[in-house]
């Protein structure tokens, strides 16, 4: 069963007080509280099963809706949209705002939150081509130390977060505006570029119409989605995220989890910036902070598919492709450049919103 | 007879098919403090909140202050017009801002001119009302720093702020169930002299000695109905509240009688707690040992130092799975060795009410039971089962959202989840606290239940009665001294050992 790769968002009704217990057919003691026999076994199947079609429809709304707007787009513009180019397009071009939400929800998950991904991710893709492509350093060796950075940069992140106590607001915020400012250091403020062979055909090359790098995005999430619903570690990464405490009393080592999110959170961004660069071959460090939106929206709309109200990377990579198809269906309409914050921005809203209704009327009838 | 102060009439609450409230009246007379009592979700709360405007009424209700009607549903500022004022169970005090900025708050005294305050002028406003209600805090004090008991009387000044003496109701919901004995008193004597002048109070307690001293009449209710209107306190004991809050008289939960074995299940050596010798105890398999002790003194963070979850000074644990170093060692060693925490508060350090039953049930086995890549499903679904059918859990299934069960639900589920891991030595810290009858008698039961299968349990608790109906023996600790052991089957002596114990002469009765 998948109900488990959930960390709940929603934390505004922590405790159930005296009158929510009465929402509840039966009280503690058996009896319903007016006293009376509990309901009718007839009733209860009914309320369960239209139950059932509403919890079935808070779940998989953002996928009858993708497929609404896909018709949509299909209707306008059936030769372009049609075309068997769109289907890649939209799947082959989203690997590193997987890598990269998925970047991002491992610390959503434990309850903490990083803005610096898309900084991380960005010296990861400067470093690389500035020391292989202009100082000649052998690729191999430059993906691991452009990696290693970003896991550098997390691990200073986690420093400040978890042993200092500081605000992760505040570190994360300075950490990405720092660490654009190195890579446009290091980069002269230009844009780097580097080709590499050996790269390209571990990341470009094509399976099926998509590139290799589409299937380890699609790899990453479902070890994820696995580590979070049938580990011991994914559990209590879970456990953290929902109540600290009860976490730590027992017997997680709270500290340590919470640490080592910000560490994986570097290394996935490191990771997004080493596949940003094999399938770009370059990358102009001022853009790494217009990444950070996308991720973020894709993590917080894949709350409302799947597991409602939870971070899941399942929910994440539907979103991460519903917004996808959006942009391009909306390209083809002859929309272009600001169209994509407008849908990332509005899409991102309006669909966490509308989750949030759907699941509230859900529990509560 | 006289207006009443407030006067509601069938008042009735429906959450779709549930009836929370139904057609319940309460009439408030001018000068008086007037008591509401019921059990968890007999509706007592619904009722404050459609007084103070949270809720909507059901058609149907009318409501009158001094004789003229409020629309429904209550505007809060037609009612504050009208003088109705509400304190909170949480004071709702900003603990960096100063006296005088918590009582302005919502009201403040400003410049029609610029909206700048007038802090001079707000402050002669927040020691105007200090004054009259005899309460003495400095206006610039900061809240943060006040004692308890002052603390609820800033809260108290701040809802009286605007009333004219003698007029004006106002509503305590719960707002003295924090404070300490001694603060109490002075507390009840700050109501009296509001009273006094005519102004009425409106309290929601569950302190039963308290609404009896304290409230002139009191309003019962039970299952969403008043079962008692105004009743006259004079002529009613608490066992007869409870009789009318329950609506059968309470069985005091029979143990079945256990032979503790000579085994020994775990030895607490040398604990050190602040202003106490060092605290030792021997608990036996099979035993229920309690411990209590005055509030504050020291006793309440017993659970936790033996659990690991908070460091101690000095101090050992022998069990019959290891060994604990208190001063060095945490939850995971202390769990190693079998010692199980169920902690006070439960929706903050006891169960993640955001997860579901069977989720809050696995999380401390999840080592034990799963391997490192992998944790099953079915030893979780029978330990879900198991749970819920040997403590009587009422959820639909083990999917269930803890937040979505009721508070003795939830605390049954607390339970279950230690009781899980085998423990040698069960730690419990108010393990009855909020839950209602039918719920107390359950997990009284299952501690019961879960010494005989061989477990020590020590039972930290300030509730005299759970303490004589479940242990065998209970030990009251005192400041400065060795704590005293008591094997009783009454409350009042348990009660009188603790209250004794402030009196360092030990002249006492216990």
């Amino acid at each position: 069963m998948p109900e488990t790769t959930q960390h709940r968002v929603d934390v505004t009704a922590a405790v159930v007080d005296d009158e929510q217990t009465q929402f509840r057919l039966v009280t503690d003691s058996g009896e319903t509280p007016d006293g009376t026999a509990p309901v009718l076994a007839g009733e209860r199947t009914t309320s369960r099963a239209s139950g059932l079609a509403r919890t079935f429809a808070a779940k998989y709304a953002l996928i009858g809706v993708w497929a609404l707007m896909g018709l949509y787009f299909y209707a306008q513009v059936p030769d372009t949209f049609g075309s068997a180019g769109t289907f890649s397009s939209i799947f082959g071009s989203q690997q590193v705002l997987v890598f990269l939400a998925m970047s991002a929800l491992i610390t959503l998950v434990v309850g903490e939150f990083d803005l610096s991904v898309a900084a991380m991710m960005g010296i990861t893709a400067t470093t690389i081509p500035v020391l292989a492509g202009v100082h000649g350093m052998n690729i191999w060796l430059a993906c691991v130390l452009g990696v290693g950075a970003a896991v550098l940069a997390g691990a200073v992140n986690a420093f400040f977060v978890v042993v200092l106590d500081v605000s992760s607001f505040v570190v994360t915020l300075g950490m990405g505006t720092l660490l654009t400012g190195m890579a446009q250091m290091i980069s002269g403020s230009t844009i780097v570029s580097v080709s590499s062979r050996g790269l390209a055909k571990i990341f470009i090359g094509e399976l099926f119409g998509l590139p290799y790098a589409f299937y380890y995005g699609l790899a990453l999430a479902l070890v994820l989605a696995y580590v979070l619903a049938w580990t011991p570690l994914g559990r209590s990464m879970i456990f953290v995220g929902t109540n600290r405490e009860v976490a730590r009393l027992a017997g997680i080592r709270v500290q340590r989890i919470r640490f080592g999110a910000y560490v994986g959170a570097g290394l996935l961004a490191g990771l997004s910036g080493l596949i940003l660069v094999a399938s770009v071959g370059g990358f102009d460090s001022s853009t790494a902070t217009s990444f950070l939106l996308p991720a973020l929206a894709a993590v917080f709309l894949g709350t409302a598919v799947v597991h409602p109200g939870a971070f899941n990377p399942i929910g994440t990579m539907v979103a991460i492709y519903f917004l996808a198809t959006g942009i391009f269906g909306l390209q083809l309409l002859g929309y272009s450049g600001w169209i994509q914050n407008v849908f990332y921005g509005a899409g991102l809203v309006v669909a966490v919103a509308l989750a949030k209704i759907v699941r509230d009327r859900s529990r509560t009838a | 007879m006289t207006t009443p102060r407030l006067e509601a009439r069938g008042a009735s609450k429906t959450f779709g098919s549930v009836t929370v409230l139904d057609g319940a009246h309460l009439v408030v007379q001018p000068g008086e403090i007037h008591s509401l009592v019921g059990q968890n979700g007999s509706g007592k709360s619904t009722l404050v909140k459609i007084l103070t405007g949270y809720h909507g009424p059901d058609a149907g209700m009318t409501l009158a202050v001094d004789g003229q009607a409020l629309s429904l549903p209550v505007h809060w500022r037609a009612a504050q017009a009208a003088g109705v004022s509400v304190v909170h169970q949480d004071l709702g005090l900003l603990d960096h801002l100063t006296v005088s900025e918590n009582i302005g708050i919502g009201g403040f005294v400003h410049s029609r001119l610029t909206g700048r305050i007038d802090w001079r002028r707000q402050d002669r406003v927040a020691e105007a009302v200090l004054q009259r209600l005899a309460i003495p805090v400095s206006p610039r004090a900061l809240v943060g720093e006040l004692s308890a008991a002052h603390r609820a009387g800033v809260a108290i000044a701040r809802a009286l702020r605007a009333t004219v003496p003698g007029e004006g109701m106002m509503i305590l919901d719960e707002a003295t169930r924090a404070l300490p004995r001694d603060d109490l008193a002075r507390m009840h004597a700050l109501l009296g002299r509001v009273v006094e002048s005519g102004t009425s109070v409106l309290m929601v307690s569950h302190n039963l000695e308290e609404v009896l001293t304290l409230s002139s009449r009191v309003t019962v209710l039970r299952d969403g109905r008043v079962v008692g209107e105004g009743l006259d306190t004079a002529g009613l004991t608490e066992a007869d509240l409870a009789r009318l809050m329950l609506g059968k008289t309470v069985d005091a939960v029979v143990r079945p009688a256990v032979t503790v074995r000579e085994q020994v299940a775990a030895e607490v050596t040398g604990l050190a707690l602040d202003g106490h010798p060092p605290f030792s105890v021997t608990v036996r398999s099979g035993e229920v040992v309690g411990l209590t002790g005055l509030p504050g003194t020291g006793f309440e963070q017993v659970p936790y130092l033996l659990a690991g979850a908070a460091r101690a000074d000095a101090g050992t644990v022998r069990t019959t799975s290891g060994h604990v170093d208190l001063s060095r060692d945490g939850v995971c060693e202390a769990l190693a060795a079998g010692i199980a925490l169920v902690p006070e508060r439960r929706g903050r350090d006891g169960v993640a009410v955001e997860m579901s039953v069977r989720d809050n049930l696995a999380l401390p086995n999840l080592r034990r039971r799963g391997s490192r890549w992998h944790v099953g499903r079915g030893w979780q679904h029978r330990l879900t089962a198991d749970s819920i059918q040997r403590l009587g859990i009422k959820s639909r299934s083990g999917e269930d959202l803890v937040k979505e069960l009721s508070g003795g639900n939830q605390q049954k589920v607390l339970f279950a989840k230690w009781l899980s891991t085998d423990p040698d030595l069960l730690v419990l810290h108010e393990p009855t606290q909020a839950v209602d009858v039918g719920a107390r008698a359950d997990l009284l039961r299952a501690i019961g239940d879960a010494a005989a299968a061989g477990r020590g349990v020590l039972l930290v608790s300030s509730e005299p009665s759970d303490l004589v109906e479940i242990c065998d023996r209970v030990l009251v600790l005192r400041p400065g001294q060795e704590p005293a052991e008591l094997r009783t089957t009454d409350p009042d002596v348990v009660l009188d050992a603790i209250y004794s114990a402030q009196i360092p002469t030990g002249a006492s009765h216990a």
